[in-house]
């Protein structure tokens, strides 16, 4: 068997097997072997939001923008990644499909969903959530009744993402008994970070409230998804109603209502995908 | 004059060699030396089980009585391996059980072990002490009846998070009365209960248990029973604790806690519920070993738990302890030397925004053992990276993974060049590391000039060209395992640094843009390499140029392996012969 030496005296350079025209790169400190012409290799790694471009050179201009004028954090939105792979093979699961990308984040299987406080072990049937609400109090040592709260376990958390806001939250249903609390809750969970997008905030002005979610008034609008997958209004219908059918919660612009409850596949808010 | 140490002299000496690497040097040294060696290893590691054949090694080590393997690649654990592609534990045990019938344990990670396989152990080795899995499937628990019911000695079971299929509790109850030497059972992974009663007895016949992994579905008060039956253990990872238990339960709990006078891990903790937290009060100061990874328990109590655990060395623990809970560690826990923090929510944008890099920073600040850190956050910042790389040159493993891929410095915009480049510029002595956020090829020419000792890398969504692998290639003197996944570059970088393949243990190539036909230069110009093109959608004609899905490039002895699926091609080394799915035609 020839082998190759380990010191590499006879190390292959393979290089040479290379037709010339693709040995480029090398020489040229910063080109990408991703600007050739062969298409067929070319990928695209835009990040949400990018315009299309032709060539490929669509990530290294990501780095050099001042996104100022555009913050990444604005990417969040409508955008899945996009690929302009141009051979019939998606080199990446992301890049074709709005949802989570495979493998990211690296995290094993079971450790995910920990958090949701749903188990099919802790017994739940009460809501079809899957997740029992339990509201107890509970009697310390000393025979003193704790405070009557919401127990974390078994908690109604829902996850909420807002328009213009990369980074969702989870609201625990089971802690409001009504559309006006949720309501409060939303506003508290999301104003300032829905204020540190904007570039027109100066340092001390300040911060607009969030309101108006459920009337249609405000800038905002406070949607639902159901148990069957429908998008709706948050509102409509009494709240031990809602509170058994929600699967998630979405803060959408006012003027998007049409299109967000429309669409079956809905705004992807995902910045994940 | 015969110069030679007498092979007995040789004997006792490398009886006092216990590190496989030291073994592995001793046997170069001369001809005598590698006999004398390999007649008395009697630990054999084999990190790739394709890098080998398992009558090779049965034959080169007479001795063994322990055997660990490892099949699939790391990136297996984030569902980047489709099933089937291999890393079966069959071939080793029918070879083992026909050569060396005197091995006493096996250690398997990430392979695929059958019933048969299990039953094959507990029928071949008589004398069989130690089973343990971890991250492995494809059996029953059918499989550990078969294990429970023959192995008279067994000292340990354990079942990392295995996947098993579950056909119920009963598997417990097949380990005779007249066991009673175990010292680690670890059925953690499992879904169904077993009976409490079988538990309680094994239990209690076992005056050497030390170590003891409970599964979910053992209940609050069952663990308190267990406990008084077995106050010696040093290791304990609880079911699920969230019962409503009766005052008078509840203080029993308690007693049996504080009689656990040598315990030293803890793990578990399903669902705690926080009044329950307060009952761990009492073994905290002896704790070195904690994982909370699993505990849904907010910042508040985390701290009060945590301020307790003076003597923490390693702690796992989910980011909903925040930069205010880490920040309670670093005052408390001065030992530390292993964190790792994972995401409680299940997406990117579930990410807890209360855990920054602050918190990193402050443990790194405070905790002057600090080695080894794995950490999930939104995002982070070149200046927090330069903070740690200074305050802790002392790190050995930095994963860091930014749960946005690309996203930069969330305060400058910047990519996270610098801040790596200050990790392995300044941790001199860092063997593995996990790149994450905004990187182009500067972060990794970084790399390959300072990361002399890296041997582990993992790379995903970064770099702008060739040239990152080209830096890593040709400047980590050490590396070893290099996984990459979703980056720009071609074949270039791979085929000009051929050469250094062979001198690592694998590569991992996924969703990148290497061509087939660099595959095919690559595997017929390397005859000691496995290329292995995994393709789930292959085309009816594969031209050069196309790119491949994944690629697994390991070196072996072995030459390719016979027992692949379908989607899974090698390269034959024979030009004539082409591309194969068969290694031999």
């Amino acid at each position: 068997m020839e082998g190759s030496s380990r010191n590499g005296e006879i190390s292959p350079k393979l290089l040479h097997l290379i037709p010339q025209g693709r040995r480029n790169w090398f020489h040229h400190e910063k080109a990408s072997v991703y600007n050739t012409e062969e298409k067929n290799l070319e990928l695209k790694l835009g990040p949400p939001g990018e315009d299309e471009d032709e060539d490929g050179s669509s990530m290294i201009r990501r780095i050099k923008k001042e996104p100022k004028d555009k913050s990444i954090l604005s990417l969040a939105g409508n955008h899945h990644f996009s690929p302009s792979i141009t051979t019939n093979k998606p080199t990446s699961q992301k890049r074709n499909a709005p949802g989570p990308v495979v493998g990211w984040p690296p995290v094993r299987s079971f450790r995910k969903n920990l958090a949701n406080g749903s188990s099919s072990k802790l017994g739940n049937e009460s809501t079809s959530n899957g997740v029992v609400i339990k509201n107890q109090k509970c009697d310390d040592d000393n025979g003193r009744e704790k405070p009557v709260e919401p127990k974390r376990q078994g908690g109604l958390f829902v996850k909420i993402n807002m328009y213009g806001v990369p980074i969702g939250r989870k609201v625990d249903l089971s802690a409001h008994d009504s559309y006006e609390q949720l309501s409060l809750t939303v506003d508290k969970l999301f104003r300032g970070l829905l204020a540190a997008q904007r570039e027109s905030l100066s340092f001390g002005e300040e911060v607009k409230p969030i309101t108006g979610l459920l009337s249609g008034n405000g800038e905002y609008t406070l949607t639902y998804e159901d148990n069957e997958g429908d998008k709706m209004l948050v509102g409509d219908v009494p709240w031990h109603m809602f509170v058994s059918s929600v699967k998630r919660l979405r803060v959408i612009k006012t003027s998007e209502i049409f299109s967000a409850l429309t669409y079956a596949n809905g705004k992807q808010e995902n910045m994940g995908s | 004059m015969d110069l030679r140490l007498p092979s007995k002299v040789l004997e006792h000496i490398f009886s006092f060699v216990d590190s496989n690497e030291d073994r592995n040097s001793v046997s170069l040294v001369c001809k005598s030396w590698f006999e004398t060696e390999r007649l008395t290893r009697k630990r054999v590691f084999v990190r790739n089980c394709y890098a080998v054949t398992p009558a090779a090694v049965a034959r080169r080590f007479p001795e063994m009585r322990s055997l660990t393997l490892k099949g699939k690649p790391h990136f297996a654990d984030y569902n980047l391996v489709p099933d089937g592609w291999g890393g079966y534990a069959w071939p080793w045990i029918e070879a083992m059980a026909e050569k060396s019938p005197a091995l006493e344990e096996l250690r398997l990670k990430r392979m695929v072990v059958t019933d048969e396989c299990l039953e094959k152990i507990a029928a071949s080795f008589k004398e069989f002490k130690a089973l343990v899995l971890t991250s492995c499937e494809g059996f029953s628990t059918d499989g550990l009846a078969a294990i429970a019911v023959a192995c008279r000695n067994l000292r340990e079971l354990e079942l990392r998070e295995c996947i098993v299929e579950d056909l119920g509790g009963d598997w417990l109850s097949y380990f005779p009365e007249t066991l009673t030497s175990l010292v680690s059972l670890d059925f953690s992974c499992l879904d169904s209960e077993v009976k409490l009663s079988d538990l309680e007895l094994l239990v209690s016949r076992s005056p050497n248990l030390k170590s003891l992994k409970l599964n979910r579905d053992v209940s609050l008060d069952a663990l308190g029973s267990l406990l008084r039956l077995a106050p010696q253990l040093v290791e304990l990872g609880t079911g699920s604790f969230s019962d409503k238990l009766d005052q008078e339960a509840v203080s029993k709990l308690s007693q049996a806690f504080t009689e656990l006078k040598e315990l030293k891990s803890l793990s578990g903790l399903w669902d705690v519920l926080p009044e329950y937290i307060p009952l761990l009060y009492s073994v905290c100061p002896g704790l070195t070993s904690l994982n909370l990874s699993y505990a849904t328990v907010q910042m508040p109590d985390l701290v009060e738990l945590l301020s307790r655990c003076s003597n923490l060395q390693k702690l796992w623990v989910m980011d909903l302890i925040e930069d205010k809970g880490l920040e309670a560690v670093a005052s408390s826990c001065k030992e530390l030397r292993e964190l790792r923090v994972f995401p409680s929510g299940a997406d990117v944008d579930e990410t807890n925004v209360a855990l920054t890099e602050q918190g990193l920073v402050s443990v790194s600040e405070a905790c002057p053992n600090l080695e080894s850190v794995l950490y999930f956050c939104a995002q982070f910042t070149n200046e927090a990276l330069v903070t740690i790389a200074r305050n802790r040159p002392n790190l050995k493993c930095v994963r860091l993974c930014v749960m946005e891929p690309f996203a930069p410095d969330h305060k400058t915009q910047q990519p996270l060049d610098e801040g790596f480049k200050a990790i392995v510029e300044g941790c001199k002595g860092l063997q593995r590391l996990s790149v994450s956020g905004l990187l182009t090829d500067k972060a990794f020419e970084y790399i390959g000039t300072h990361g002399k000792k890296l041997r582990m890398l993992s790379i995903a969504f970064a770099g702008d060209s060739d040239l990152m692998l080209h830096h890593l290639l040709s400047g980590c003197e050490s590396l070893n395992k290099l996984e990459i996944r979703d980056c720009p570059f071609g074949d270039t970088a791979l085929l000009e640094n051929a050469a250094k393949l062979e001198t690592m243990r694998s590569l991992w190539m996924s969703s990148c843009g290497v061509s087939f036909g660099a595959c095919k230069l690559l595997s017929q110009k390397m005859p000691k390499l496995n290329v292995e093109v995994i393709d789930e959608h292959p085309l009816k004609t594969r031209p050069d140029s196309s790119p491949v899905e994944k690629i697994y490039i390991y070196r072996t002895l072995a030459g390719p392996r016979l027992d692949m699926p379908e989607f899974v091609w090698t390269i034959h080394k024979n030009p004539e012969i082409g591309v194969s799915n068969l290694a031999i035609e």
